[in-house]
This record gives structure tokens, sequence and C-alpha cells, in this order.
């Protein structure tokens, strides 16, 4: 049992794969967070522009995952920008969505308070709904991490690198072992990062929302 | 602070109509009023929250239209009743937010808010880094007039910064309110519904009823003076009447202390030197052919001989029975035009009633 885990974990380069797969997630998540929230801000300060952007995105997300590498592929290439590109597109909208509602819902009480004490709109809006906004935002960073695995695995059939190539070249082996072990990897660093990230939201939640 | 014939309107209603007044530097300030009698829209026309549709808001003469609403607001206090706290910043967070954004050195934050925490009677190391969550609702709201006074105002707006609390705390942070008040001497407007509450705290009173400022005056004007029935409504004058009508003055009088007491025939001098040495203005001299007289150290003062007996300055009192009824003895006051008045069974002085200590006693 050991050693075929021993040996399919060399055979399959399963460390180098790990360490490809999880530099594509924190790339690609990074670029998320920052382009959503700031996007979200943005669309929060000006809400004519809101409805159009979240449209689109709302369309991009109902994209399968496939057919948008396919429609990546001949901007991007194969390999990593195309599937860090998916990952992005795929994640902005769960952050987005989410950071805007934590923004547009901060109860009004915290917001007139804050303006008869002589808070500007800026400085409400960085230093009174932002922070309170942050248990949502983690929310959809939550979500974001898993769609982000998911794409990322993906990303093997691309030429991406990652742990989606031992998927493939197990499937397409049909070396069962090979299958078996990397996609319970897989679902291993899923089921932990998902689990950390659950942590600090319910964290930010305590810390920001305690009531 | 004036306001002049301001008016703000909401569609249909006319949340503030027509209201003129001035507040002087150092009063207190009380919106009195039924809710939606347009208190809140008041207070929030001076810290332009909301600008009016007519009429002009002047702070030292100065029209506030023509003033930066941000920086306005910086230089007034504002406490409310709800929450208020931002839940995600500690109490000193709370308290320095804007001596931070005003770019204050982190030393002279932390120094302001040890200041203010001990001004409000929290234990700084003990509640600095504490979140709102952690406190309870007397503590919340201490921590909130510390926030107000953080840039130390001149002028501090409250709207019913104790109407959620339990009556008894309700009192204990009222009567920490006033010493704080007496220490700071800064103008306030304060906004309640509760008459106890305004009879309590108020310089001076505004009646406030359908967006209109019925009367303005002091606790007792307002009670004895009411302009019309719904001011007496307001005030519950008919209440107290009942109540006036009942009490008697053994049930009022302050038991009589010594040291309200002066020997006949002593020097001017020698009653000054005592009356100062006791810090009381007033004395009672009971002369040998038994009548009573008042002496007032004023009067004292005022003379030019100082070796002349007290009992040229001997002035008459109101004397009562221990079961006159307060009705009886407020009109006796009001047409003598006198404050006090004395207690004596037989020949024996049992108290003093002053009457306006009564009255607030009683509201
Ligand atoms: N933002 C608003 N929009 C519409 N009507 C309002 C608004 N604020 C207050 N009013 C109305 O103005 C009147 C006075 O309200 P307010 O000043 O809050 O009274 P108070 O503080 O004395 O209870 C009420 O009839 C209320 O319904
Ligand atoms: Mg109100």
């Amino acid at each position: 049992m050991l050693d075929t885990i021993i040996s399919v974990w060399a055979t399959q380069q399963l460390t180098l794969r790990t360490i490809q797969h999880l530099s594509m997630f924190f790339i690609a998540l990074s670029i998320s967070i920052i382009i959503a929230i700031i996007a979200a801000l943005l669309v929060y300060s000006n809400p004519r522009v809101g409805n159009i952007w979240f449209n689109i995105l709302n369309v991009i997300e109902t994209i399968p995952e496939l057919a948008l590498f396919i429609f990546l592929l001949p901007i991007l290439g194969l390999g990593e920008p195309p599937t860090i590109a998916a990952c992005v597109l795929y994640s902005i909208l769960p952050i987005m969505r989410n950071t805007y509602t934590g923004l547009a819902n901060v109860s009004n009480e915290y917001i007139e308070i804050a303006k008869a004490i002589g808070l500007t709109k800026n400085e409400i809006l960085f230093k009174i709904r932002l922070p309170m906004a942050l248990p949502l935002i983690s929310g959809g960073i939550r979500v974001a991490v898993v769609y982000t695995m998911g794409i990322i695995t993906l990303g093997g059939l691309i030429a991406a690198g990652g742990l989606g190539v031992p998927l493939q070249a197990g499937i397409h082996q049909y070396n069962i072992p090979a299958i078996i072990i990397a996609s319970l990897w897989v679902g291993t660093l899923g089921v932990v990062f998902d689990a950390v990230a659950w942590i600090i939201e319910n964290k930010l939640a305590r810390r920001y929302n305690p009531w | 602070m004036k306001f002049d014939h301001v008016t703000k309107i909401y569609k249909e209603t006319k949340a503030v109509d027509d209201v003129s007044f001035d507040i002087c530097k150092g009063e207190l300030f009380v919106l009195l009023g039924s809710s939606g009698s347009g208190k809140t829209t008041t207070l929030r026309l001076i810290n332009r929250l909301i600008d009016p549709d007519e009429g002009t808001i002047y702070l030292n003469g100065n029209d506030t239209k023509d003033m930066n609403p941000v920086e306005l607001r910086r230089r007034m206090g504002y406490v409310i009743q709800q929450i208020g706290l931002f839940p995600h910043m500690t109490v000193k967070e709370n308290i320095g937010i804007i001596p931070k954004l005003e770019r204050w050195k982190e030393e002279d934050i932390s120094k302001r808010t040890n200041e203010l925490l001990n001004l409000v009677a929290l234990p700084p190391d003990y509640f600095r880094s504490r979140y709102p969550h952690q406190l309870s609702g007397g503590q919340q709201q201490r921590v909130g007039l510390a926030r107000a006074l953080a840039m130390d105002p001149p002028l501090l707006l409250m709207d019913e910064p104790f109407g959620a609390l339990d009556p008894l705390l309700r009192m204990q942070l009222q009567n920490e309110f006033l010493s704080i008040k007496r220490k700071l001497e800064k103008t306030i407007v304060f906004v309640t519904h509760d008459i106890e509450e305004a009879f309590t705290l108020a310089d001076r009173i505004g009646v406030m009823h359908n967006g209109k400022i019925l009367q303005i005056g002091t606790p007792s004007e307002l009670l004895f003076n009411p302009v019309n029935e719904i001011v007496s409504k307001i005030i519950g004058s008919e209440n107290k009447f009942k109540a006036i009508k009942f009490l008697q003055a053994k049930d009022v009088m302050i038991p009589m202390d010594k040291k309200y007491l002066l020997q006949e025939n002593m020097t001017c001098q020698e009653a000054v030197n005592i009356m100062i040495s006791n810090k009381i203005e007033l004395s009672i001299v009971k002369e040998s052919n038994g009548d009573i007289k008042q002496v007032i150290l004023s009067d004292l003062l005022k003379n030019e001989d100082m070796r002349r007996s007290i009992n040229d300055f001997g002035r008459k009192l109101v004397i009562v029975p221990p079961d006159e009824n307060l009705s009886s003895i407020i009109t006796l006051l009001k047409s003598s035009n006198e404050k006090l008045a004395i207690v004596m069974n037989q020949n024996e002085i049992q108290g003093l009633v002053m009457i306006d200590s009564v009255l607030i006693n009683l509201v």
C-alpha cells in the first residue's frame, strides 16, 4: 500500500505537481481577490455601471469551464495563463457580489453616526463599510477557493501542469492507482483549503459582526 | 446658536415648522416633546445631516450653510440612543477615530483616550482594548459620550442618549453626566421625551409639538406659566398640581440645620465670616421678641459699616405650619416673591421649604 503510494508519488512527480498546482492556486486567488474587491468598491461608488458589470459576470459564470478554456485558448495559448484567467473570471463574481452586498448592507445606524461625527464619504467607505463587510467578503472568497481548485485541476487538459496532469495521465494509461492517489490528494487539498477559509470566515464574523 | 424661522418639510409633513430660538453659550438646552414632534430633525439640522427648506441656522453669528459640513460636525459632539459604537473597533479606536483622521500623533490619541475614559468613569486599562459587544449598555453609552468629547467640541448634541437604559442606570448616568457637564462647561442641546429627565438636566427647556416650539423656559416657568393647554399637558402640570395639593410642608421640608441659625445682634462682620465659612448665602435669626427674620449675605456685604447689628438687615419671612399644604405655600411665596419658607411648630423652627428644589424633586 505505502509502497504503491511512494512509487506513484515518484513516477507522477507529485511533489512538483503539487507545487505547480498551489502556486497557480495562490496566484489566481490573489488576482481574483484584488480585482473583485477593487471592482466592488468602484461599482459601489458608481452604481450606474454596477448592473452592467454584474450582468457580464453572471453570464460568464454560466459558461461551462471547458467551453471557457476553448474560448480563451486562441487568446492566451496553452498552459498556465488561460487556466489562471479562467479561475479569475469565475472567482471574481462570488467575491465581488459578496463584497458589494457587504458594503451596501451595513446597517444605516452606523452610517448615520459615522456621518454625524464627521467622517467623509470615502472615510465611511474604507473605515466603516469595508471592514464591516469582511465576513461576507471572506464568504465569497471561500466559494472562489472551491472554484479555483477545480479549474486548476482541469487545467491539466491544456498543459497547465499541476495535479490535473497525473489525473489525465492516469486516465490515458488506465493507471488506477495513479488516478486514485492523485484524486484523493486533490480532494484532501480542497477540503483543507476550504476548512482554512471557513475558519477565517468565522473568525472575521466574530470580530467584525459580533451581534 | 440661533434658529431663525427654520422649516423642514418631508413630503406633506412639516417636521420642523417655522422654529426660532437662541441657545446661549454654556447652557444645557433640552428639546422636550413626544415622539414625532420634530426633536431629532431639529438636532440634525444643527450639524447639517439635513439642510432646512426655509430659514437660517447661525453658529457664533455665521450661517452654517456657508460652512463645510464635515468640519462643522467635527466641532460638535454627537451622541445617540442606539448602539452607535462601531462594532469592529475597540473602545480606544472608537474614541480615537476622528483624532486619527485628523492625524494626531498616536501617543496623543492614547493620552486623550485615557483622559476621556477616566472622565466617564471607565478605568482605561480595563476598557481600552475591549470591543463594544463586550460592554454593558451603560458602559457603551459612556464610551459614546467619550467619543463625542474626543475633539473637545464646544457644542454637544445628544439625542435621547439614556433612553434605552433601565430607570436606575438612567438616573445614575444622568447624575454622572451633570457632574461631567459642570467640569467641561460645554453648550449642550439635549433631546428627550422624558419630562423627568428634562427637569433634572435642563437649564432651559423648549417644548416641541407637531414641529413647532410652543414655549421656551426654565422648568418652573413651564410648570407655573404654561402658555397653553398643550404645554401644560406635556409638562403634566395638572398632575403636579394634584401632588401639590395633597403634599404638606412637613413632607417636603428640609430639616433645620443649625448652621443656618445666627445669634441676634451679631455684627455684620461676624455674620459674614460665619456664613462664608458655612458656604451659605442666607441665615435665619430668631429675635428676642419672637420674630423670625432672614438675613441675606449679599445685603450684609453691600452695607458700608460692618460693625452694624444684623438685626438691621432682617427681612420678613414666609412662615408656615407643618400641615400647610404645598399649593398654599406656593401661593404665599409667589405673592411675596420669595423662594424660601420656614416651617414652624409653636415656637420651634422645624425646617425649610426651598421651593425650587421641591419642584425639581416633584417631577
Ligand atoms: N427622513 C424622513 N423622511 C420622512 N419623514 C420624516 C423623516 N424624518 C422624520 N420624518 C417625520 O418628521 C416628523 C418628526 O420626526 P422626528 O424629528 O424624528 O421626531 P422626534 O425625534 O421628535 O421623535 C415625524 O412625523 C416623522 O415621521
Ligand atoms: Mg427622535
